[in-house]
């Protein structure tokens, strides 16, 4: 019996973390007591991407999407749509402040704008199964490139698409290529190709699901860049914290070299290289391409001078080509359907450099207060409106926006005034920011920039190898002017402090993390001076975050004296009895915030 | 022979070396904290920095390990490097308030006190005192430990090494006097790195300073 | 698993074929079977078997079978509604299996619409 229907269910880290592995045994439970199992088959595939939405399953050919869905709605769900032919509406995705469920995937609005190129394979395959990927065109680029294409020709194709490295850095890839097969013809040496997944960004986890839910496009990118360099060797530095996604490598790496596609004469057709996978041990700065190396080697992840390119002089001070894990994924969608059709994606004009556009799509990691938090894929040039509100579906509950942050902590904070600005990799930069490598964090109005700014640098403070001068101590410093600030200490003369070592970090940082690294600081001043104001002057902390600025109060004309503040308070600082208006001891107060949570009246205010 | 051009005087260099050396030779002084001649370049100071022209593309670089190409344009005191040297040393000081060689470095860049809570740290972390244990005696008995602010120069476990062949070359290297030879222990602040050689307890010191030229000439 | 060549691609590609045409929900034609409790209660998964298994014996790929709920019109179950590409969709009515084969050969392989069995010829074409 040929099966009438496949049910692909979710299986990326976010959707894992909430029983997808149980929903999926429940359904071949189900299937199995309704003897379906024969008509209805069951797959496991990776991130779909609208990760706020999981538990996702997905029913084809039908194209229902289910979301949010919990092991105990599986009986239900199988008999009613399986066996009655009745898809679940209150299983379905209903955008917020609307009735009427979105039953079929492309209508959702999350999805509708969205451009798949490094996620080409999205929902669409087992990650675990190569079959699947080469009934998708997996591998055909690489078969196009061996058979067909001189290594000079691959340079020039991946040169005149266009492509920039998606890892936050932006650097045309085929020049990359190019200079580190030079560089290894003229010093007659070996070349190495060398994928960057470490991730480090806060709240993106772009490449995450890259690996998770379609490694082989990553390793078909790695193994036609090999042959374009030279390289017979490579290497994916992958970050320690990701485990799910070092299994679903390990397990493509073993398939493809159980087909003759890694290894010794690939496709028959003479070309030797293979990967090794090593892991990090939780440094972002190894994130950085000269750190990074200095880890693969055994060393300290400590930066060094790029005068030098790695490129030239890179692994082992050998010519190395580090490429980022999506700028890898796109390689193989660019031989197969040509350098032309990439570049009618995007922005700019790279007729006569890759530097005149940002051409193809990038990933982002939509994350903060909007309602569709997820991972997005979308072409160059589309608008910071156009993401968190079209896609993003808007603000939670209703809030007014009031910053995105993007590139991480390499990156800055961006205010509304600035929403339609496209998002490319030079016009996010002429405003204090950067692209970066996809993250995207939304704040409201109850975001507080003090302690957003806080926040990175305490990060980064955690983060720098400590090598320079200006990152070490910079850092540190601003951290305990920033800490001031939100504990109402700060002083007149501190925004200028903190804009001082922000110069010193700019022009004397040793590597990318130091020199970025006053970015969000200061675009919090550049775009939101007058919330550091407040801080400073009036000690107040308008969006009621910062605990010692923010005071909790009861408003007598809403209580209502159910006395649920009273209970749940852990320091006992509230009084009142039942029926009667409620009091908040300020000298016990801690901050929690929890009457304020738990207040079904509204009557708890901060101020 | 490559030319290239210095705070306005052009001048020969050698293919392969960096800007500081050209610099040396031309009489030209860039401060440096973290160099010697005779180990390696490290980079970690950042005091050095120039400001360098390429074609239309201006930009601020280490001139200890930056090296020299045909028609390079350096400054080496324009408004930018000053306003950054003069960072750089606010911020040492603030890390190493009680060293003279900070305190007098800050006086010449123009940097004052005070901006800054106070530490009492003698080790800036230039690494001259790993670089001359690993370059010149290679003994490797001190490294880099810890990542960040918590970084310290120290031995393995930070126990008095066996590998210490006590030559105190780390102390006479040291410029802010945070390595210390105490009777016969080589210590930085509180932890012991090991114990000086029979043939240094007597000598002054003049051995390491011959080592230490010879290596500087002999490159 | 032996080491494949560029060719061994294309024929690993043409066995997912179906498999392809699936997961993708594209297909040259859909049958809609209406399962709906009176659909099912009138026989509804005998015409579903039934078609599953012409499909099984004719080898065909491109064709999609999918269920619904109820269509409405009660009276007149089993149904099933087929769309082909560039042809309106019919829906048919009263089925038994035997005139689901019918539909399946003349209809679906052929493009001729069997009016005697259908019970109304839709005004749009299936994009």
């Amino acid at each position: 019996m040929p099966f009438r229907a496949e049910v692909l269910i979710c299986m990326g880290t976010s959707c894992i973390e909430n029983n997808s592995f149980e929903i999926r045994e429940s359904i071949k439970g189900e299937l199995k007591k309704h003897n379906l199992t024969e008509e209805i088959r069951l797959v496991s595939t990776g991130c779909f991407g609208f990760c706020d939405a999981g538990p996702i399953i997905l029913v084809q050919p039908d194209g229902v999407f289910y979301q949010g869905v919990k092991e105990k709605d599986v009986p239900f769900l199988v008999e009613e749509h399986f066996l009655k032919g009745r898809p679940v509406k209150k299983l379905m995705y209903t955008p917020p402040k609307e009735k009427i469920p979105i039953p079929t995937l492309p209508e959702i609005p999350f999805f509708r704008q969205q451009v798949l190129i490094a996620l080409r394979n999205r929902g669409l395959i087992d990650p675990e199964k190569i079959t699947d990927y080469i009934a998708r065109d997996g591998y055909a680029a690489l078969a196009k490139v061996l058979s067909t294409m001189k290594p000079e020709e691959v340079i020039r194709e991946i040169k005149s698409s266009g492509l920039r490295g998606r890892g936050g850095g932006g650097f045309p890839t085929g020049i990359k290529w190019e200079s580190c097969r030079q560089a290894g013809e003229r010093r007659k040496e070996k070349r190495y190709v060398i994928c960057n997944a470490d991730e480090g960004d806060p709240g993106a986890y772009m490449d995450r699901t890259i690996m998770e839910s379609d490694p082989h496009s990553v390793l078909e990118g790695m193994i036609i860049g090999a042959y374009a360099v030279g390289a017979h060797e490579g290497y994916v530095y992958i970050r320690k914290e990701y485990p799910i996604a070092l299994d679903r490598l390990n397990t493509a790496l073993e398939q493809a070299r159980e087909y003759g596609l890694l290894g010794k004469n690939i496709f028959e057709q003479g070309f030797d290289f293979d990967i090794e996978v090593h892991r990090g041990a939780g440094a972002f700065v190894c994130g950085e391409s000269t750190a990074l190396m200095a880890s693969l080697e055994g060393k300290a992840g400590v930066p060094r001078a790029k005068y030098i390119h790695t490129v030239e002089y890179g692994l082992w001070n050998k010519p190395s080509c580090l490429n980022n894990v999506e700028t890898w994924s796109n390689i193989p969608v660019i031989i197969n359907r040509g350098a032309k059709w990439f570049t009618s994606i995007g922005t700019g004009d790279v007729s006569r450099s890759p530097w005149g556009g940002s051409k193809g799509t990038k990933v982002f990691s939509l994350t903060g207060k909007v309602n569709n938090t997820g991972l997005v894929e979308v072409p160059m040039g589309i608008t910071l409106r156009d993401i968190i509100f079209k896609i993003g579906g808007g603000i939670k509950k209703g809030k007014k926006f009031k910053m995105v942050q993007t590139g991480g902590p390499s990156g800055g904070f961006l205010p509304e005034e600035l929403l339609d600005l496209p998002v490319d990799f030079d016009s996010l930069t002429n405003v204090g920011s950067m692209m970066g490598s996809g993250g995207m964090v939304v704040g409201d109005e109850d975001t507080c920039m003090v302690d957003m700014a806080e926040f990175f640098i305490s990060f980064l403070v955690t983060e720098s190898c400590g090598k320079c001068v200006p990152c070490r101590e910079g850092l540190k410093r601003m951290k305990e002017i920033l800490e001031r600030i939100s504990n109402g200490e700060g002083k007149e003369e501190d925004i200028g402090l903190l804009e001082e070592i922000a110069f010193t970090l700019q022009y004397g940082a040793l590597c990318g993390l130091g020199k970025s690294a006053a970015n969000p600081v200061l675009t919090a001043i550049k775009y939101f001076r007058d919330e550091f104001e407040a801080h400073i002057r009036d000690k107040k902390c308008p969006a009621g975050v910062c605990k010692e600025l923010i005071e909790y109060g009861i408003d007598p004309e809403k209580c209502t004296g159910c006395t649920l503040c009273a209970r749940k308070c852990p320091v006992n600082a509230i009084s009142g009895e039942l029926k009667q208006i409620h009091v908040i001891d300020i000298s016990k107060c801690i901050k929690c915030g929890i009457c304020y949570q738990v207040c079904n009246f509204n009557a708890v205010f901060k101020k | 022979m490559i030319e290239i051009e210095i705070d306005g005087k052009k001048i020969g260099a050698i293919e392969g070396e960096t800007v500081l050396r050209a610099a040396k030779r031309l009489g030209i002084k860039i401060p440096t904290l973290c160099y010697h001649e005779a180990v390696s370049p490290s980079g970690a100071c950042r005091l050095c920095s120039v400001e360098v022209q390429e074609g239309n593309r201006n930009k601020v670089v280490t001139a200890c390990l930056y090296p020299v190409r045909p028609g390079l344009v350096v400054k080496t005191d324009t408004e930018r490097i000053k306003k950054l040297r003069k960072g750089i040393m606010e911020l040492l000081l603030a890390r190493s308030s009680t060293s003279e060689t900070i305190r007098e470095l800050a006086n010449e860049m123009g940097a004052q006190g005070g901006k800054f809570l106070e530490d009492k740290n003698k080790c800036i972390l230039c690494g001259l005192c790993i670089r001359v244990c690993d370059e010149i005696v290679e003994a490797h008995a001190i490294s880099f430990v810890g990542r960040g602010i918590e970084k310290k120069v120290a031995t393995p476990f930070i126990e008095i090494s066996d590998a210490c062949i006590g030559c105190g070359g780390c102390a006479y290297v040291c410029p802010t006097g945070a390595i210390t030879i105490e009777g016969e222990f080589i210590k930085l602040e509180d932890n012991i790195f090991g114990k000086l050689n029979e043939f240094r307890k007597k000598d002054t010191g003049e051995t390491m300073k011959e080592i230490l030229k010879i290596d500087s000439e002999g490159q | 698993m032996p080491r494949i060549t560029p060719e061994d691609l294309k024929k690993i590609k043409e066995q997912a074929r179906r498999t392809s045409i699936l997961r993708e929900g594209k297909g040259r034609a859909k049958i809609i079977v209406h399962m709906g409790t009176c659909g099912i209660a009138a026989g509804a998964r005998k015409i579903m078997n039934a078609l599953l298994k012409i499909i099984e014996e004719k080898q065909v790929e491109d064709v999609i079978l999918t269920t619904s709920g109820c269509a409405g019109l009660c009276s007149r179950e089993p149904m099933a509604t087929v769309e082909v590409k560039g042809m309106p969709p019919v829906k048919y009515v009263d089925l038994t299996e035997k005139k689901i084969e019918e539909i399946f050969d003349k209809h679906v392989q052929e493009g001729k619409i069997v009016r005697e069995y259908a019970l109304g010829v839709g005004s749009e074409k299936t994009e």
